[in-house]
């Protein structure tokens, strides 16, 4: 069993990326991080 | 001689003021000396080290000069994989790393005359922030016995500090390089994501992972990094930025270089002595020249959970075999951590990934925009005593260690170049430090800096009181 404190904490994380996540756009995606890093940092839009 | 740092020692070597011989037997007789206390070695390879150095010393006596490194005696995590030394990753397993593809970067290192000393202590399989290791013994450090070194890389921190080598490779998935460095006042690097080859080291994070220096100074880091840098084709993650000579610029001063002091977050709880160890570093900074403000950062606390978050999920699943068939061999707060990951969803996972992704765009943007570097502390505690340590429960101990990582971690979700630089000593004489944070792929501004710092401040001269 996990202990419950950490549980409660990853829960909570859970939660957090959860209420950000529904401000994403349709196009976000996880390569954009080295997009980022590289300077090719356009806002993705919603196509 | 002009002094142990790894500058200096090369210097040496190349002058023929010392040959690689004697440089590696200067470390040895120091690692016999000291290192039953300090336990900085999974595994000494004396006789290998001393092999290479005789082959180094004929290589120069012929004119034969293998590259800026030549001679300079090194220490390596032990995830980084060498062939003819098994890599434990810090497991009670000899070889829980086996495979023949080396670690690049050490790779690098060694192929420019680096002569490896050997396999350093970790923390098991690089998760934890103090150094602790049930299996090889608890990393001391240097500068007042009985007290965490930091880590995961402990015994590159702890081996630099107490002069075992000249600099060591770490690994930082959420403060592992810098942790240590702060720890046990030496300087250490975490590049940007992408800038140094993880290829034969251990994976904890593939999301998270990078690979850096820890060496005396940040003259010392640049000439390591200029050598750990660069493209390679067995990490697909690296980039195909060109490689500067980061040790170029190092004496150009910073007058004019913007500094942010975060108003939020990173002094929140801060150990008194810590913080003001950091603020006077600022004000230090600014009479160099440095323009010092204070900066609102965008909540670092959201990518403190989503780094937290993908770390565990990646670390689960890479390492699930030891934890399914043979869980007794790891440590409790290993274990505890191994299954959190295992509760985690795809969908938060995935949802985890696209936001670190958005996070990071827009602190780089508005961040970057306002200042060219971030202050803040490296540890937001004195580096605890070990026996403290050792009575707490495996959760109390793990939700401390988180705490202890958190000034460091958001910059590994947000894979932005971060520097420790030593910047004094608390009252009772354990090293304090800064993280000084730039944009990616600025690591020469934060090396500069860094070096300024240093040559002014001085506190790289001081050493700890082994002997």
């Amino acid at each position: 069993m996990q202990p419950k404190e950490q549980q409660v904490a990853q829960a909570s994380m859970a939660d957090v990326i959860e209420r950000l996540a529904g401000e994403l756009t349709l196009a976000e995606e996880p390569s954009r991080f080295i997009a980022a890093l590289e300077g090719e940092e356009a806002e993705p839009g919603n196509e | 001689m002009s002094d142990e740092s790894l500058a200096g020692t090369a210097a040496d070597i190349r002058a023929r003021r010392i040959s690689p011989v004697e440089a590696v037997e200067r470390c040895l007789a120091r690692i016999h000396k000291w290192d039953g206390r300090i336990r900085a070695f999974i595994r000494l390879d004396a006789e290998g080290a001393l092999e290479a150095a005789r082959s180094l010393e004929a290589d120069a006596s012929a004119g034969r000069w293998r590259g800026p490194l030549h001679g300079v005696p090194l220490g390596f995590k032990d995830l980084c994989r060498l062939r003819g030394l098994p890599t434990s990753c810090g497991t009670r397993t000899p070889d829980y790393f086996a495979g023949s593809g080396e670690c690049t970067a050490a790779r690098r290192l060694l192929d420019a005359g680096g002569i490896s000393l050997g396999k350093l202590n970790m923390t098991e399989l690089a998760m934890g922030a103090y150094g602790d290791n049930a299996h090889h013994g608890d990393v001391d450090n240097p500068w007042l016995a009985g007290h965490a070194a930091g880590g995961s890389s402990s015994g590159s921190g702890a081996g630099v500090a107490a002069g075992f080598f000249a600099g060591a490779v770490g690994s930082d998935t959420g403060g592992s390089i810098r942790l240590p460095a702060g720890c046990c006042g030496v300087v250490g690097l975490k590049p940007t994501y992408g800038r140094i080859s993880r290829a034969g080291a251990m994976v904890l994070s593939w999301s998270m992972d990078h690979l850096g220096p820890l060496a005396w100074t940040a003259r010392d880091a640049a000439l390591m990094l200029n050598v750990m840098a660069g493209s390679d084709p067995a990490d697909a993650t690296t980039s195909r930025r060109a490689v500067p000579d980061y040790t170029a610029g190092l004496d150009g001063g910073i007058k004019g270089v913007r500094i942010g002091v975060p108003e939020n977050y990173f002094f929140d709880g801060v150990d008194e002595e810590i913080a003001a160890g950091v603020r006077r570093a600022a004000r230090e900074l600014e009479g160099l020249g440095a323009r010092v403000a204070q900066i609102r950062l965008p909540d670092p606390t959201v990518m403190m959970d989503v780094s937290m978050l993908i770390t565990r999920a990646e670390a689960s699943t890479v390492h699930a075999r030891v934890f399914r068939e043979r869980p007794q061999d790891l440590q409790p707060m290993v274990r505890i951590r191994l299954q959190m990951g295992t509760g985690i969803s795809a969908y938060d996972y995935l949802q985890a990934l696209r936001l670190r992704a958005k996070l990071t765009r827009a602190f780089v943007r508005e961040v970057f925009a306002e200042v060219d570097v971030l202050l803040t502390p490296v540890i937001p505690e004195p580096q605890p005593a070990l026996s403290d340590l050792k009575s707490a429960t495996a959760e109390v101990f793990n939700t401390r260690a988180g705490r202890f990582s958190r000034l460091t971690r958001p910059f590994n979700g947000l894979g932005l170049p971060a520097i420790s630089v030593p910047c004094g000593f608390t009252a009772a004489g354990l090293p304090l430090g800064f993280q000084a944070v730039g944009r990616p792929f600025d690591e020469s501004l934060l090396l500069k800096l860094a070096h300024t710092y240093q040559e002014a401040a001085g506190w790289h001269r001081r050493r700890s009181s082994l002997d």
